[in-house]
């Protein structure tokens, strides 16, 4: 599956234009999709900050009868699951896992992706070629194929997953990156530090990756999504961490019982959903906003 | 274009190798052993079994001597022998390869051929309700857990409707041959094919489109609107031809993935190929079948990127075929 | 309750008031999960195997449902009266499936090649001295000293006869032969297409006059329980074998119209699931604290809401239905204060334990969910550790636990399949299925040693009272369950569950009405 791959590797041409460069803000704001992803998202961080306050007891906690059905009992709002632990609390907690895997691991996948590739473009020749043929390693292997295996030798936890998925899905990352500052090494002012004799790290630290940051801030906000669509996989097969309640566990646990009760999968599912949506539909605004070439046909 | 084509076997052999090394002991790193595993699932073990299993599946070996002799056997193309499973390696996974390529190729075809008709449809009327329509069931069918949306579907085709079958690739002990045989497995084939391909379409719509975008507002389409061609043939002939060499280009990637990744379907299907081989073999701890799902899928994604390559440098001769 | 008298009642009808006559011909559909690795049942003895190949290979006896034996290979047999000399009197007309005939000397040359490849039957064989042929179609067992449980023993999956011609001088493990194996019972190997299913014939020379009925058996490989259930849901598959679907599509799968379901058909096995726990170190190596954890287990709601009332509570180290149980032994209810006060007692200060749960499905997943909550609520921190089938046993079978599911087939026997996770003797790393939690009591030593070297009834019950009052004190482990899996298929199935071991031999008997 190559779910890391799929979304991720988006339109290889997006150069970046800072010439023109609106206030990407603003810009993003005019984006009704982008908007309305902005206040999903919004409610999933809210779901996860309020989640102590609204349910300071475990998710974990058996509450009531099990298999209750959503909206019939005040008490547990979203039902009840197979061993009787309130969904409404379930879907809280896991909206901070489920959010907490996708932002590590693509912040993991970004430090393994941004500086191979700035290396890679910037130095190019010999570094260049191993680079490359270090990143096609693990383009080739099939990515979830290579998840499955990596949690399963370090066991199923949430550090394991999040560098699992941090593991399959640097390599656009890297790709992305060298093809920016591939770009941006013959600039002018890339050119004039070279000369004043600032180090190779300095230069590429001060004047090369700033301008490579929008393409990369839209790859991010798009492996995000990937990340909690992958960890939602992998719980799947049971290789979800048993002590921490996210999305993904709450589907895989409820799927043996879909069809006495949808509820447990559902609920979850829909906030899967809704999250990996708002995060695409955030990557499509960015991207209108950091590239206002494409953006003009709205 | 064959020194082109030998110098990307030649690396392609390269990362190949690579790829076996460094899976061979990533695998070896998974607590347990295949001996282990026999040794539990036997419901009684002593000393003696443990040590014959260890023996049996050359666990009593250096782990250098065993890469060795794996490297060997990969060297004069045999992926050697599944002790659990007492079956050469190519075999087993021979058996298994078709079913998988079969429910692939057909989602890649669905995925590409809705991706593309749909991303076309999208980007000419950018901005409408149409376009955002679209986008939006792609985005939709992309977001949805792959293997939510099969067990729905199973729930619905098979159970409520009872229109199709929900599980495996053909129906046993009808002894179909021919085109009925054909037919059944066409009927088999539709849940799965179609779950794990609407899944595929979003990234080439949102692709088509935005390539589409791009490709309209260069200069020899607006030459084309001054010469007074029709709309409908100015986006066929000229803007989609070249706005799917990029498509082709992803397709190429996607492809190679596809083989080694259909693990969810198959199991939510009980699809026989090789991405639930690797997903069993995994957990039996059977090394040498592992590693050589691995090794044949990252051929497949070799040797499908090549392909894409040259039809690519084929298509756009403004390619230089030296890099 | 009262659906369970009901659902006997109608099972007790069907059985009596209509009995059809046996129609021959037809094929089954059945399940099995996971798929075997192999079906040569002297080597490969995983339960999936034994399920498939039981119905291609057999032993010498068959036992009913209160284990008490049947005619096998084995036509009659008798004990000395010393309790060291058994004679069997094997079957006259029974051939492998290649023609050649069965006889006295493959039943010598089994116990030789189980001996090197079948750990349990090493075991189960330890005190036999000879075996020997004084015709064709008789073997006598010669015994070191008595072994009560000795005529426990011939069940097919705990030793299987394997033919002589074909394995004699050969490397039994890669001989080309354990692909298609070749047995000498009702049905033949026919073709196995991995992944997919596996396909046995009719035989059509079988020993017992006109039996079998089917015409062919179809094992089908489908990798999701949600899957499987729908598989039989939809008609696609007839039976479903007990473990092969998830316990919460049970109730639904059984109470839909024309099937029918039984509990019968693992008497033999009479799987009792517990705890490990680490009796060397940590809080567990202290009596207090693991009384404290089989206090604090709520094994009823183990039993109602995850196991969907199957089962029922374990009180100690023997099984019900396994022959020396003693109902007036049990100690441990589910009492939570008790469970606080003897932690008290046990000077537990807070450490973390690790909860092993087994990889085997949701159910067990929800078990040690469960589990966890209750002793967290006793005041217990608990983690769980996840883990696959490979991980698991590596991790119980090397001692690195602190508490661990499993569950143990206790083979009908306490000296067979229970003596093995208490005596001292079995302390060895390497096996998750001997005595893991490492607890060692001279006294529960001889007890069992006691038991087995009679066949005196009342002097192995009194043994065996001794042992359990003892293990129940000391808590050894902490005993959740007895399983239940019941067997699901639809009406027109017949005679499939006959024996102890259900499904295992099940199709000798089994047809279809049709």
């Amino acid at each position: 599956m190559s779910r890391a791959i799929a979304m991720t590797d988006s339109p290889p041409a997006a150069p970046p234009a800072p010439a023109r460069r609106r206030s990407p803000l603003a810009a993003i704001l005019r984006h009704p999709g982008a908007v309305l992803g902005l206040v999903i998202l919004a409610g999933a961080i809210g779901a996860a900050l309020l989640a102590p306050v609204l349910y300071p007891a475990s998710p974990w906690r058996m509450v009531q009868r099990p298999f209750i059905p959503p909206f019939t009992l005040d008490r547990v709002p979203l039902g009840t699951d197979a061993l009787g632990r309130d969904i409404a609390a379930g879907l809280m907690h896991g909206a901070g896992v489920s959010l907490l895997v996708g932002l590590v691991s693509t912040l993991a996948a970004l430090l393994i992706g941004v500086p191979l590739g700035a290396l890679a473009g910037y130095l190019g020749g010999r570094v260049d070629d191993a680079l490359m043929r270090f990143t096609e390693l693990f383009q080739t292997v099939p990515s979830f194929a290579l998840a499955i295996v990596l949690v399963a030798i370090l066991q199923p936890s949430l550090g394991s997953m999040i560098l699992a998925i941090a593991l399959v899905s640097w390599p656009p990352v890297t790709r992305l990156v060298r093809g920016e500052v591939l770009s941006l090494r013959s600039r002018e002012y890339v050119q004039a530090a070279v000369v004043t004799g600032q180090t190779t790290f300095t230069i590429l630290r001060r004047e090369v990756l700033p301008n490579t940051l929008s393409p990369i801030v839209v790859l991010a906000s798009l492996m995000v999504a990937t990340a909690i669509l992958l960890e939602s996989s992998l719980s799947f097969l049971g290789l979800g961490d048993p002590n921490r309640m996210s999305w993904g566990f709450m589907v895989g646990a409820g799927r043996t019982v879909i069809r006495q009760a949808w509820w447990i999968t559902a609920f979850p599912g829909l906030a899967i959903l809704l999250t990996v949506l708002a995060l695409n539909l955030i990557g499509e605004g960015l991207n209108d906003a950091l590239n206002p070439r494409l953006s003009r046909e709205r | 274009m064959a020194g082109f084509i030998a110098q990307r076997l030649a690396k392609g052999v390269l990362v190949l190798a690579a790829i076996v090394v460094l899976n061979f002991f990533l695998i070896r790193l998974a607590p347990g052993d295949p001996a282990v595993v026999m040794a539990g699932e036997a419901g009684a073990t002593d000393e003696i079994f443990v040590a014959q299993l260890r023996t049996k599946f050359a666990l009593d070996q250096s782990l250098p001597g065993q890469l060795a002799a794996y490297l060997g056997s990969i060297a004069t193309l045999d992926l050697g022998y599944s002790v659990r499973q007492q079956m050469p390696v190519a075999t087993l996974i021979g058996e298994r390869l078709p079913a998988t390529l079969l429910l692939t190729g057909c989602a890649f075809l669905i995925s590409i051929a809705l991706g593309v008709l749909l991303g076309a449809l999208a980007a000419r009327r950018a901005g409408s309700l149409a376009d955002t329509a679209i986008t939006g069931l792609a985005l939709l069918f992309y977001a949805t857990p792959l293997f939510w949306v099969s067990l729905m579907a199973i729930i619905l085709f098979s159970v409520r409707l009872e229109w199709l079958p929900s599980f495996g690739f053909e129906t046993v002990g009808a002894g179909y041959t021919g085109l009925a045989r054909a037919a059944d497995i066409a009927q088999h084939l539709v849940l799965p094919a179609l779950t794990l391909g609407l899944f595929f379409m979003a990234v080439y719509v949102r692709m088509t489109r935005a390539s589409m975008l791009e490709v309209s507002r260069l200069d020899f389409v607006k030459t084309a609107r001054a010469k007074g061609l029709t709309e409908g043939v100015i986006q066929r002939r000229h803007i989609l031809r070249n706005a799917l060499l990029p498509v082709v280009t992803l397709a190429g990637l996607q492809a190679g993935t596809l083989v080694g990744g259909a693990v969810l379907t198959e199991t939510v299907f009980a699809w026989p190929g090789i991405g639930r081989l690797m997903y069993d073999a995994l957990l039996q701890r059977d090394y040498n079948l592992l590693l050589g799902v691995f090794v044949v899928s990252s051929a497949m994604v070799l040797i499908f990127n090549l392909v894409t390559d040259v039809v690519y440098r084929a298509v756009d001769p403004r390619i230089e075929v030296a890099r | 309750m009262f659906k369970t008298i009901l659902t006997g009642v109608a099972l007790t009808l069907a059985f009596a008031g209509t009995a059809p006559a046996q129609t021959p011909g037809g094929v089954a559909n059945v399940v099995i999960q996971p798929e075997p690795p192999g079906l040569m049942l002297g080597l490969v003895q995983n339960a999936p195997a034994q399920t498939v190949a039981g119905n291609i290979y057999e032993g010498l006896l068959r036992y009913d449902f209160a284990l008490k034996p049947l005619p096998g290979l084995a036509e009659r047999w008798s004990v000395s009266e010393d309790g060291r000399t058994y004679t069997f009197n094997l079957a006259a007309n029974a051939t492998w499936h290649d023609g050649k005939p069965f006889t006295a000397e493959d039943v010598i040359f089994s116990v030789e090649f189980l001996r090197q490849t079948h750990p349990r039957a090493r075991g189960n064989l330890a005190k036999v001295t000879g075996v020997t042929a004084p015709d064709a179609h008789t073997v006598v067992f010669t015994l070191s000293e008595p072994f009560g449980p000795f005529l426990g023993i011939f069940e097919v999956g705990s030793l299987p006869m394997v033919p002589k011609h074909i394995y004699a001088g050969t490397d039994y493990k890669t001989n080309p032969a354990n692909n298609t194996p070749i047995g000498t019972g009702p049905y033949m190997f026919k073709e196995w297409k991995k992944g997919s299913y596996i396909r046995l014939v009719k035989n059509p020379n079988y020993h017992v006059a006109g039996k079998p009925y089917l015409d062919e058996v179809y094992w089908h490989v489908i990798p999701d329980a949600a899957a499987r259930a729908v598989a039989f849901e939809t008609g696609k598959v007839d039976i479903l074998p007990g473990g092969s679907v998830e316990n919460f599509d049970i109730p639904r799968l059984s109470q839909a119209k024309g099937v029918c379901s039984t509990k019968k058909g693992w008497e033999y096995f009479a799987p009792i699931s517990w705890l490990w726990l680490n009796n060397r170190k940590g809080p567990t190596a202290n009596k207090a604290f693991r009384q404290a954890v089989s206090y604090a287990l709520d094994r009823d709601f183990a039993k109602d809401v995850i196991w969907n009332g199957l089962g029922k509570p374990a009180i100690g180290p023997i099984a019900s239905s396994t022959r020396f149980f003693n109902p007036k032994l049990a100690k441990y209810s589910y009492d939570p204060a008790k469970a606080k006060a003897l932690l008290k007692e046990s000077g537990y200060k807070g450490e973390t334990v690790r909860l092993l749960p087994m990889p085997y499905g949701e159910t067990w997943q929800r078990w040690a969910e469960a589990v966890k909550q209750n002793l967290e609520d006793v005041g217990i921190k608990t983690e769980l550790v996840s883990t696959d089938v490979a991980g698991w046993n590596q991790k119980t079978s090397d001692w690195d636990y602190d508490l661990a599911f499993t569950y143990v087939f206790q083979y009908g026997d306490p000296a067979l399949g229970v003596a093995r996770n208490y005596v001292s003797s079995q302390i060895v790393k390497g096996s998750p299925f001997n005595n893991v939690e490492g607890y060692a009591n001279p006294a529960v030593d001889a007890g069992f040693a006691e038991g087995a070297a009679t066949v005196d009834v009342a002097k192995r019950q009194a043994a065996y009272d001794a042992v359990q009052t003892t293990l129940i004190e000391d808590a050894p482990l902490a005993w959740l369950l007895e399983l239940e899996f019941p067997t699901l298929t639809r009406c027109k199935v017949h005679d499939l569950i006959t024996t102890s071991i259900g499904v295992n031999d099940g199709f000798r008997d089994a047809w279809i009405e049709r």
